[in-house]
């Protein structure tokens, strides 16, 4: 195999090499020239393209023909997108909603306390301080050291006590710090303490102070976030401040997510902090710049979704469901809030189909009384109509299968169940192929699957 | 064997279709809109299989177009979703696994290793790239990796993440390096089962053991991957300084990073562990190797790797900058611990002659023996002159670290017997050691200065101690 030669992801689809268009040529009429330059520019590419998969792998056998027919396909295609914004037809739009704004100003992190901590004094103390000369004036420092290469958490097993100036302490670097290293090993140390099962003398590790809710609030406050957000505002393109949480957020919601997992041994949050803490977790989803945390993110919901008690869960589901309704409004945000929520096992299953449900109500402005009324409404809409608004309803769809798909209620209701098969059936039959508006396609494509595979399995 | 894995309503119903339908009509382009569509298309593949009870694992075109995202996607969003969906995918539908053969209750039965060879991999080695199948054409797109693209990722890690160099800030290395810990997960799946089963037929068979085995490219693999798992320890220097400057050239071009930025330090964090993960368990197979080697049951076919432990210490005595970031971030105790000792014993054995095979590895060589060495101060000052006393310090201590890591997991030291009975014994008898090998230092040498390290150490041992 040849060894210089690029890697296999590297060599790049020249399909999906094909230039998006951009705005400004969109709005320009497309003369039959500009496409047949475009056409050979591509061509070019193509062939230059192949030539150096064909130089880096020997083994190449797909043949010209078919390269040439995917070709004049990607041409074809272009020209479609072409005549399509020709059309006039409104771009799709992106999810995401401004949810931090001005970070405030963090309290200050140096720690007097620290040095009159047991820990601290005993070994002063100690004959041994003789061959490190250590004075309570660097031990601020020295603890820093102690806490980024992990001694702190050997200390507090081997001791089986965490001391309340050095748990406060290693709590507020791990939510103001600016320091990667501190506020990654002040998470680290917390978490492991709290969640750790390890016991001196048959006794679990003491920690002399644990956070409230407050505290992770005020938190979430000075990196920004807007409690009383709403979708409805468009602050998107409001660039002139900088808002953006900082890195901390990372350690905070690892941090929520550790709390959440050990209530049988210390129950940080009440039932209302923790519906609050589901419902700033899916404002979280909402913000396109922590898009990449989402695995933790994911984990975190999952977490506190598992920390109501059987009993708290039913209501609690929904007026999570109720107060996030109220807040978002009927656009690609409240897709994405539902399908935030994994949805893998019952109880994130019930808070997506709740959630959905709660939007499908504002949708109707709150006017329909029921599942069966609100399926009804859905039925009488006439997609073939033009004046229909297909983004709209491409929204109504995506809710409507992840109310009635993420629960049980389908096999327990068939009349439901059979209006949720006609209104698919309208959805992929109303809609004719030669309709070029943008969620056209996409509401005949879902509603098909949806038919096939999840109404009659 | 599981004889037909794609059989159920994936084909059957015409989903597979269904679903791949969703992706199709837009696959060609990379517009917000077609990126929705892969987002969708995501969405159904989670909902049809991790999300369904009594789902079957989806067929091959459904994985490949998966892997196919995460390979050549352009959002965060994307290859995030990509990535976490591969994952879930390998946990609720592994290709190995052990099972019970017996159904009954009798759990004397020793497991069984089932692989499930039809299902899709993201590794395609050269051996079997002959006997495959033709459609192996269109590999340079959502194809399969081998031993040398494999080199080729982690080439790529190793560059990005350098500080003097810092280019990681952008969704490729995010995504390169999602690709990586979804591989990394893949092999650990692969390789653990067989792990458990004690017979190297099967190990050998491992995907990692032949992604080793291309002995061309082994040395440098390892070499690079040292060098990924130290830059990333750095990793968020490089950032802050890469960040600084482009703030320098404008706000509204740092909030275009912004979301980058945040990604990055959390999927660096994982990288390097799961690159830890990695090492490790090339160490395992190591150790497996050379038992199967001793007891007979390795053939010529299987050829001779030098054992990674070896180049590792290389890398560490040759290059001296790459020990204490090294040190730092690999923290897993047991083969931290042996990587330490394994150290000291090259320069405190005596030089006698080495034969290849008896003394690479030195099977009774213990952190407690390596602290005897410090308890006089004439010895203390040879080890000092062959390592110098930072190294020294360095290794001490981060040997003590490991060493009461391993102690408070319930491991008893080795070379202080007494199990069971008291393992609060065995770590003061640990911390006093510590203490008096950091007292012979500062005696051998007085104008040593003593790192923060050494003195956390000194300060953990004593506070223990006087507790």
């Amino acid at each position: 195999m040849d060894l210089s030669g690029p890697l296999d992801f590297e060599l790049e689809d020249p399909f999906l090499a094909s230039p998006a268009i951009d705005k400004k040529k969109r709005k320009k009429v497309i003369g039959l020239d500009d496409l047949l330059a475009d056409h050979y520019s591509e061509q070019e590419k193509l062939v230059q393209k192949k030539f150096q998969q064909e130089k880096a792998r020997k083994v190449v056998d797909s043949d010209d023909d078919d390269d040439g027919s995917k070709a004049i396909q990607a041409i074809v295609e272009k020209c479609q997108n072409e005549i399509q914004s020709i059309s006039g037809e409104e771009e799709t739009s992106v999810w995401g909603v401004q949810v931090f704004g001005n970070q405030k100003v963090s309290p200050p992190l140096d720690f007097p306390e620290l040095g009159n901590c047991k820990l601290m004094q005993s070994f002063l103390n100690n004959k041994l301080n003789s061959m490190l000369e250590l004075t309570e004036i660097e031990g601020g420092t020295f603890f820093e050291g102690l806490l980024k290469n992990g001694w702190l958490l050997k200390l507090a097993f081997m001791c089986g006590h965490v001391e309340k100036p050095i748990a406060t302490w290693a709590f507020n670097l791990m939510l103001y710090s600016s320091e990667e290293d501190l506020r990654t090993s002040s998470c680290d140390f917390l978490c492991s303490i709290l969640s750790s099962t390890y016991e001196v003398n048959k006794r679990p590790v003491k920690i002399d102070w644990l956070p409230d809710y407050h505290e992770l609030r005020r938190a979430l406050e000075i990196y920004g976030f807007l409690f009383n957000f709403s979708t409805n505002s468009d602050p998107i393109h409001n660039d002139s401040d900088f808002g953006g949480p900082p890195q901390n957020i990372r350690a905070w919601i690892q941090f929520v997510t550790t709390c959440c997992q050990i209530r049988n041994k210390h129950s940080i949050f009440s039932t209302t902090e923790a519906e609050e803490l589901v419902e700033i977790i899916i404002c979280l989803f909402l913000d396109r710049q922590l898009q990449g945390l989402l695995v933790l993110m994911c984990d975190c919901m999952q977490s506190v979704v598992s920390y109501f008690t059987g009993t708290e869960w039913s209501s609690s589901c929904e007026s999570i469901a109720k107060f996030i309704s109220s807040r978002v409004s009927i656009d690609i945000n409240s897709l994405r809030t539902v399908e935030c929520i994994s949805g893998l096992d019952t109880r994130t299953k019930q808070l997506r189909s709740a959630i959905a449900y709660q939007i499908l109500l504002v949708c109707f402005d709150n006017k329909v009384a029921g599942g069966d009324e609100i399926m009804r409404s859905l039925i009488s809409i006439n997609l073939k109509d033009k004046s229909c608004d297909l983004f709209k309803m491409y929204i109504y769809l995506v809710l409507t299968e992840n109310w009635l798909l993420s629960n049980q209620m389908l096999e327990d209701k068939p009349v439901i169940k059979e209006m949720f098969g006609l209104y698919l059936r309208n959805c992929s039959c109303q809609i004719s192929s030669t309709d070029l508006r943008t969620y056209s396609a996409k509401i005949r494509v879902k509603a098909s699957y949806l038919l096939q595979f999840a109404l009659y399995k | 064997m599981e004889r037909n894995p794609n059989s159920g309503k994936w084909s059957r119903g015409g989903i597979e279709e269904n679903i791949l339908a969703i992706l199709d009509a837009f696959e060609t382009r990379d517009t917000q809109d077609a990126n929705d569509d892969r987002i969708a298309f995501l969405e159904a593949v989670r909902a049809a299989s991790v999300g369904e009870e009594h789902s079957t694992r989806p067929t091959c075109k459904i994985f490949k177009a998966v892997f196919r995202i995460l390979k050549v996607g352009k959002s965060i969003e994307l290859i995030v979703a990509s990535y976490k969906l591969l994952i879930e995918l390998e946990k609720r539908f592994p290709r190995v696994y052990l099972s019970n053969s017996d159904k009954s209750e009798s759990s004397n039965n020793p497991l069984e290793l089932v692989v499930v060879n039809e299902a899709w991999s993201p590794f395609l080695f050269t051996s079997e790239h002959a006997t495959s199948d033709k459609k192996a054409a269109d590999i340079h797109l959502s194809g399969p990796l081998d031993s040398s693209s494999f080199l080729a990722l982690i080439q790529c890690l190793a560059e990005v993440t350098d500080r003097g160099s810092f280019q990681a800030l952008d969704v490729k290395s995010l995504a390169n390096m999602l690709l990586f810990q979804y591989l990394v997960n893949f092999l650990e799946g692969d390789f653990l089962p067989r792990c458990a089963t004690t017979s190297w037929n099967l190990q050998r068979e491992s995907l990692l053991n032949m992604l080793l085995g291309y002995r061309k490219i082994y040395k440098g693999l390892m070499q690079d991957c040292l060098i990924v798992i130290c830059n990333l320890c750095e990793l968020h220097t490089g950032l802050r300084n890469h960040l600084r400057s482009i703030e320098n050239s404008g706000p509204m071009l740092s909030k275009k990073y912004q979301p980058v930025a945040i990604a990055l330090l959390e999927v660096g964090k994982n990288t390097c562990v799961s690159m830890q993960k990695f090492l490790m368990m090339i160490m395992e197979l190591d150790i497996l190797k050379r038992k199967a080697d001793m007891e007979g049951y390795t053939t010529r076919a299987d050829g001779v790797r030098t054992p990674l432990v070896e180049i590792i210490l290389d890398e560490l005595t040759y290059s001296k900058d790459t020990l204490s970031p090294f040190l730092q971030v690999f923290n897993e105790p047991k083969w931290k611990l042996e990587i330490i000792v394994q150290y000291f014993w090259k320069y405190i054995t005596k030089t006698s002659v080495r034969t290849r095979k008896s003394n690479e590895y030195c099977d009774n060589a213990t952190f407690a023996g390596v602290l005897k060495r410090f308890s006089n101060s004439t010895s203390t000052k040879t080890i000092i002159k062959k390592i110098g006393s930072e190294v020294v310090q360095l290794l001490l201590a981060h040997g003590f670290l490991a060493q009461l890591s391993l102690l408070s997991e319930g491991h008893p030291a080795e070379g202080i017997s007494s199990p069971k009975e008291g393992s609060n014994s065995d770590l003061v008898d640990l911390c006093r050691n510590i203490i008096s090998a950091f007292d012979s230092l500062i005696t051998a040498d007085k104008n040593v200065e003593i790192l923060s390290v050494g003195k956390e150490a000194v300060f953990t041992a004593a506070t223990f101690i006087s507790y």
